[in-house]
């Protein structure tokens, strides 16, 4: 571990901390103010407040608390399915009307909707007690590690500025003191996205789900998650390393550069000029390491498979890309002249 | 150490040279008694600011030439018999001003005659008045 | 780490050789003096000696060996302009340097950065030049290093502080440890340096012991006679290494025998004889200017 390095990355991690800490007090904010809307309870009540519900209220022999709303006159029928930690679990069924689709299952972090449709009426079920799939905690962490990441990367060309004749005349070799410098800026990558993680938990927790799913493909996108802002920070290493006189423009210019060549690569064109292009496009994409991350929405069908499939030539590809990325600065910062 | 030695390396003349002669005629003139000690070397490059091997150059100068003697371990001190030689050596350095004096006086032109006069001008003026304050 | 040899050193940029042919060697325990003009392969020497660049031709070893990276406990380096970090404060540097070297002694770094006036809670980038020098010596002077090389190590500073890094060299020669360092302030390389030597373009020009140089170089001084005189024989004798000459004074600069020049000068009819001392500055003023107007200007005298 480089001691300099780590001074530079624990300052990046100290901003982090604050802009994390800012976010969860946001949602701490957003919590309260829409805790009138969000408790099942107040939601029964104003529903049970209409003229002709009766309500029922018993505890079934698990100790869930079980409250029935009934209202014939209106067609609604409602049971509220409280089981404390395990969460609540909610039945509507209700007169369909054009708001409702004949089938539909959505899963927002730890609540799960589902509707279903039979002759007239419309059957809604909230489940509140669904864990968070890890998976959408590592999305957001890796957005905070890729911007984490472009910030601590160059950090050779920054020795290369002004700076060699202090590193190059310490007792150890120049592809050591780079191993140490890479470790470090990896280690605050990793330790952000940690605590990127960790922040979202703390607002799943004000939204009333403490549980984490790490099944399946969750535990993979941890890897992922991990590998892919490294490999991210290990090519733009490469790329400052060799252009090292003009590393905030390479900086500058990676993102838009990176977006630019992801999208030439997924656009179909049918003229000769645009097929070219798209080809130049696909090459070039394989080269970026975001390529090879697979992310769907909740909404898209088959989202889990989709999200888990390749993994193993994926994750490969990534860590290949960390590897020549890396090799690639060292080898410059090897020959490289004070 | 009284602090009479200085030293100016912008002078063409070698800073170990100046060293001996300066200490030689602290001795001559008795500000160095006989028996006294010396500073180390590492001392007196550090008063003088001057390269200590310059310092212990001087330091065997002197020693060959009998001024000082070093014991090991003990340091450097003014012989015993160091102001025995004194007479010789304030002679010595009396002579090399004196050197200095008549080339540059041949070097403008002078002959001997005009030199010897100026010469016992000279003598009058500074041994006449020195019997005066004795 | 004793000896230093550097054997045959060329270092080119672009085609153009910043030192060329250099050869020479720095004697255990020695503090050693590198002169020249600006522009003169001074501190491409030290960073090919250093491993900062790469050596187009020749070597440089250490007590026979080539550099290692484990070299690096044992030297100390100060370089000719900061190359500290900007953004970390002085404390962050000396527990920089404390986690990188076996020999490194923090509370000599804190006592000679007080010594100098440094704060050393203060950013890097909120010091004068001097001051991040000062910083810079005080972390080279506190590692028990057995050589230094030292690029100009009192730039910026003021006579005071320059008189305590000169003190500094002087201590560590005391202790046996090697110096070679390069400075502009001749006065300064005429106290603290047994050796020195001189570079111009690149290429040696002059070295020796400081002492020596200064015993046998002299300035030979005659004032020609109305007639002009001839002084073949003189000028071609090798020791004579310039001859300058205005229409009556003439100078020459000897290697060694000044006093045999005196009288050959006095009895090819010159007056006025004097024979002059030179010091360091006047010895490397006259390494370093060129002498080729002058002598034409002899060719000319000579001719009937």
């Amino acid at each position: 571990m480089n001691y300099i390095e780590w001074l530079r990355v624990r300052n990046c991690l100290r901003t982090t901390a604050i802009v994390l800490v800012v976010f969860v007090a946001l949602a701490g904010i957003l919590r309260i103010s829409l805790s009138r809307y969000m408790s099942p309870q107040q939601w029964a009540q104003h529903i049970g407040a209409e003229p002709g519900t009766t309500k029922t209220q018993i505890t079934l022999p698990d100790g869930t608390k079980r409250t029935i709303l009934d209202n014939p006159n209106e067609r609604t029928h409602i049971v509220i399915d409280d089981r404390g930690r395990a969460g609540t679990h909610i039945t509507l069924t209700e007169p369909s009307s054009h708001e409702h689709k004949n089938a539909e299952n959505v899963q927002i972090g730890g609540i799960h909707v589902n509707e279903s449709r039979h002759g007239d009426l419309s059957t809604t079920t909230i489940d509140t007690h669904g864990a968070v799939p890890m998976l959408y905690f590592m999305a957001i962490a890796d957005v905070v590690a890729l911007i984490i990441a472009t910030m601590l990367a160059a950090p050779f060309a920054r020795e290369i500025d002004g700076h060699l004749e202090i590193a190059f005349t310490k007792p150890v070799s120049r592809v050591r003191y780079a191993l140490g410098v890479l470790a470090a800026d990896v280690a605050g990558i990793w330790v952000a996205c940690a605590l990127a993680v960790i922040a979202c938990y703390i607002c799943e927790l004000f939204f009333g789900t403490y549980r984490v799913d790490f099944s399946g493909i969750n535990s993979r996108a941890i890897l992922m998650g991990l590998v892919m802002p490294a490999a991210w920070y290990a090519l733009l290493c490469a790329a400052t390393t060799w252009f090292s006189r003009a590393y905030g423009a390479v900086l500058g210019f990676a993102w838009p550069v990176a977006i630019v060549v992801g999208v030439l690569a997924v656009v179909q064109a049918s003229t000769p000029l645009g097929l070219m292009v798209h080809d130049v496009g696909w090459v070039l994409s394989r080269l970026d390491p975001l390529t090879y991350v697979k992310f769907a929405g909740p909404d898209a069908n088959d989202a889990m498979a989709y999200m888990g499939a390749d993994f193993a030539r994926r994750f490969g590809i990534e860590i290949l890309l960390f590897v020549v990325y890396a090799g690639l600065a060292l080898v410059r910062w090897e020959r490289v002249e004070a | 150490m009284p602090a009479v030695l200085t030293v100016d390396p912008r002078s063409g003349v070698p800073i170990y040279l100046q060293v001996v002669e300066q200490i030689k005629r602290s001795v001559a003139l008795g500000i160095l008694a006989s028996g006294e000690q010396l500073p180390t070397v590492k001392q007196l490059a550090l008063e003088l600011t001057v390269n200590p091997n310059t310092v212990a150059r001087a330091y065997r100068e002197l020693e060959r030439d009998g001024v000082i003697e070093t014991a090991v371990g003990r340091g450097s001190f003014v012989r015993r018999d160091g102001d025995v030689g004194s007479p010789r050596v304030a002679a010595e350095i009396a002579s090399d001003a004196l050197d200095v004096a008549l080339r540059e006086a041949r070097s403008v032109g002078l002959n001997a005659d005009r030199v010897r006069a100026l010469f016992e001008t000279a003598l009058t003026r500074w041994f006449t008045d020195a019997a005066k304050d004795a | 780490m004793s000896t230093i040899t550097i054997s045959h050193l060329r270092k080119d940029y672009g085609g153009v050789a910043a030192v060329d042919d250099l050869t020479l060697e720095v004697p255990d325990s020695t503090v050693f003096g590198l002169l020249g003009p600006n522009g003169a392969g001074k501190t491409t020497t030290f960073k090919c000696m250093l491993g900062l660049a790469r050596a187009t031709a020749g070597d440089v070893r250490y007590d026979g060996q080539a550099l290692r990276p484990e070299s690096f406990e044992r030297i100390a380096y100060v370089p000719e302009r900061s190359t500290l970090y900007d953004n970390f404060t002085v404390n962050e540097h000396i527990e920089m340097t404390r986690r990188a070297f076996r020999a490194f002694e923090p509370a000599r770094a804190r006592t000679l950065l007080e010594q100098f006036g440094v704060d050393s809670r203060k950013r890097v980038r909120a010091l004068s030049k001097g001051m991040k020098t000062a910083v810079m010596v005080a972390l080279a002077f506190s590692r028990q290093a057995e050589m230094l090389v030292l690029d100009e190590p009192t730039g910026g500073l003021d006579p005071v502080n320059q008189r305590h890094v000169l003190s500094l060299m002087i201590s560590e020669a005391a202790k046996g440890h090697s110096i070679i360092f390069s400075s502009h302030q001749i006065g300064q390389v005429e106290r603290a340096a047994e050796r020195i030597a001189i570079l111009q373009h690149g290429r040696l020009i002059l070295e020796g012991l400081v002492d020596d140089l200064k015993a046998d170089r002299k300035i030979v001084e005659g004032i020609a006679p109305v007639g002009g005189f001839s002084l073949d024989g003189i000028t071609s004798d090798s020791r004579v290494a310039r001859c300058d000459r205005t229409e009556r004074v003439v100078r020459l600069l000897v290697i060694d025998g000044a006093p045999e020049f005196a009288q050959r000068l006095a009895q090819a009819g010159a007056t006025g004889i004097r024979v002059l001392d030179m010091n360091l500055e006047d010895i490397f003023l006259y390494a370093v200017s060129p002498a080729d107007a002058t002598t034409a200007v002899v060719a000319q005298e000579l001719a009937p």
